[in-house]
Formats: C-alpha cells, structure tokens, sequence
C-alpha cells in the first residue's frame, strides 16, 4: 500500500473513530451518580395529588389524580375497586416481567444510575428492571420495526448537567402500568423525561407523560432519589423476585399466601 | 461519643419500621398489601421456629400457643433481605427459638399471617413499632 493511501485510511479511521465517541448533544456535564440510590416517598407514583396524602401503594382506596378524561376515569375507578378486592392484575406480582416505563421510576430498594457520553442505564434493584436512554445521536426506531414492550425505546441526548429524553413503544392498557393505585396508560402514551442532580445526594426526574387516548392534557411527575449513605457495603445484591415467593396469584387474581412447605393457607384457597 | 453496634443496629431497625409503616414501599413492592388490616394492629407472643431471610420477602415463623396445650404457626412477612440489611437487620436477627413479641398487621381473612410492624426480641430489645 503506498504511503499516500495509507494515510487517507488512517485519517478515514481515525474520524470514523472520532464520531462514534462523541456524545451527542451540545454538552455533557453529568454529574457524579456512582453509589447506590433509593426512591422517595413510597411507590405512589404522584404523590403530590395522592389521596389521602399519607397514602400507600395498595391501599384499598388509595388513589392519585391523572389527567384523565371521563372514559379512562371510569376504568380508574374501577381498578381502584379491584385493588379493594385485593384482585388487581399486576404483572410484576407473577415475578418475570419487567417494572416497565414509567414505573421503572416507582420501585423500592436500590438503583443505579450508569451514565456514560453514549447510553444510561438506569438499573432498579427490585424486579431486577433495566432502562436503557442512548444518547448516541441514533433516533427512535421507525413505526415498521417498533413494537410494544414494557419498557420501550428511549433516547436522547444531555445539555450540560441535564439529560432529556423520549419514550415510545409502551404496551399500553395490558402492560403499563404505573403503580398499585391502578393507573394504567394507554398504547398512544409516550414521555419526554428530564434527569439532573440538583444537589451532590440528590436525582430529580421530571417526566411529562402524554397520552392522546386517556389525557386530556399532558401529566408531569417529579420523583425524586437519594443516594444511600454508607461505606462500601453499600451495593446492589440479587433480588431475584422468584427465589421464595410465598405470594403468587391465582386465577381470580387474588394473592394467596403460601407456608414454608409451599401450602397455601388461605382459608378456601387452593395453589394455582 | 461512639455509638456501639447494638444502638446502630436498634436505629436502623427503629428507621425500616417507620419506613415500612409510613411508605409501605418495600414490603408492597411485589405483591398488593391489601390483604392486611393496618389498622387493626395485633401482637404474637411465642417461639421464632424460622427466620426465612430471602427475596422477594423474608419470612418470620413465630408458634404461638393456641391455649389449648398445642401451638400454631403464624408467618410474618418482611422486606427483602436487600433493603432490611441496609437499614440494620441481619440474617441472624432473629433465631430459631428466640421468645419474642411480634406486632404485625393481620390478614383481614382470619388467615395466621400478617405484615411485620415491630417486635421486641429475645434479648429485651425493641425494633420497629410495638406501641
């Protein structure tokens, strides 16, 4: 190969090289997020309209107040009512779907949060769940190739200290659902979501949620995490949701309790 | 002054309580927490027969003497081990054995199972809420 040639390869290389590792977007500033982190305020996904305000997730009665229109209210207010039953169906209970988007958000125990110029991942500990943000400068995936999942697709890109992006491709009515007051999202529903570290121990996550077919008008939640003080035990462990699950489901949807030999002892119950 | 194992550890266990009553967040994580009657509190007296400390729940087996010479098994769900150690629980905080109080949230059914709210272990010490 002669010299001239060879260094026309090098430099088409070399920028080849160059542009895959630039991060996309004018700046990125993130911030330290090492350390393991938890979830304020509970797994009540809105706290802020909570009702009572106390209120926990499941508790018969409990709810919050998405924008809804009068159709998706309806179906609200009677999966509150299923949730009084005790028969509210949540995939996550059968220990092997994923928490979702934007649950992903809602869930107790650790987090991790893995920034890097060209993708964040953000790792719950409980399920355990995975939401992958590239931020490579690629777009979302095109309508014929996308399909509903729990947790969609989701890229973006960070302005300095903050980093902005979408999701699309939600499950809708049968699989996204947001917390055990009921909520549920319909297949039209998508977000544009906003993490930044206000302060060294803190993460904010502003998620604005519109969904054309349940809102009438956009829905934006702010949860907010706290880093977990400690040495180096501190770290993320198995939660492995199927390991001794004395809860599973049955038919009618209703969580049984099982004995240490695997019996069900709810009275009139019997294992699924 | 220097704070000994036993008061880190009564701390913690004091600060997962309130959280686990407060938020519920750990404890509901899996399953609906509408089985139990949080507000009709009720404390077991007996024998710790097991200490399950596993995921997605840890298990307190607690026999209970059912008054007519014989006993019954009362299983006690708590978080996961995951949560529990970062808030001092250890695999060995309770023993097969230990007499203890355990004050849980009962199923509204009658089944002998509730949610762990507090408990006074073997050694006098209290955790969470027993009040």
């Amino acid at each position: 190969m002669k010299l001239k040639h060879w260094m026309l390869l090098t430099t088409v290389v070399a920028c080849g090289v160059a542009q895959a590792q630039a991060p996309a977007g004018p700046g990125f500033n993130p911030g330290d997020y090492t350390g393991v982190w938890r979830m304020m305020g509970g797994t009540i996904f809105d706290r802020s309209t909570a009702e009572p305000a106390n209120a926990a997730a499941g508790q018969p009665g409990a709810r919050e107040r998405p924008p809804y229109n009068a159709e998706w209210e309806k179906k609200y207010l009677a999966r509150i009512e299923l949730v009084k039953q005790d028969k509210l169906p949540d995939p996550i209970s059968n220990c092997g779907t994923p928490i979702g988007f934007p649950r992903i958000f809602n869930a107790p125990d650790g987090y991790e949060f893995v920034v890097t110029p060209k993708q964040t991942w953000i790792l719950t500990e409980n399920g355990p769940n995975t939401l992958r943000i590239y931020t490579d400068g690629r777009k979302h995936l095109p309508d014929d190739f996308i399909w509903p999942t729990y947790t969609g697709d989701s890229v973006g890109s960070w302005q300095g200290d903050t980093l902005t992006f979408t999701t699309i491709g939600l499950r809708g009515e049968d699989g996204t659902i947001v917390d055990r007051t009921g909520i549920i999202l319909s297949d039209a529903a998508h977000a544009t979501t906003q993490i930044r570290k206000p302060t060294a121990d803190a993460i904010e996550v502003k998620l604005t949620i519109e969904d054309p077919k349940a809102f009438v008008r956009p829905w934006v939640v702010t949860k907010r995490f706290t880093r977990i003080p400690g040495g180096d035990e501190i770290r993320i462990m198995d939660y492995a949701c199927a390991e001794n699950n004395r809860n599973p489901v049955d038919a009618d949807g209703k969580t049984l309790t099982l004995d240490t030999n695997g019996k069900v002892i709810d009275a009139g119950r019997s294992r699924p | 002054m220097k704070t000994t194992h036993v008061q880190s550890l009564v701390a913690g266990l004091v600060a997962c309580a309130v959280l686990l009553v407060l938020a519920a967040g750990p404890v509901y994580a899996h399953h609906s927490g509408a089985m139990f009657d949080r507000n009709k509190p009720m404390v077991l007296e007996g024998v710790v027969k097991a200490f399950q400390w596993t995921n997605p729940h840890s298990w307190l087996q607690v026999e209970v003497s059912d008054g007519k010479g014989g006993t019954k098994e009362w299983s006690v769900e708590c978080g996961s081990p995951n949560t529990l150690a970062r808030t001092g629980w250890r695999k060995t905080t309770f023993n097969a054995g230990d007499k203890v109080k355990v004050r849980i949230g009962p199923m509204i059914d009658g089944t002998a199972a509730g949610i762990f709210v507090g408990a006074q272990l073997a050694n006098g010490e209290t955790l969470g809420e027993m009040k």
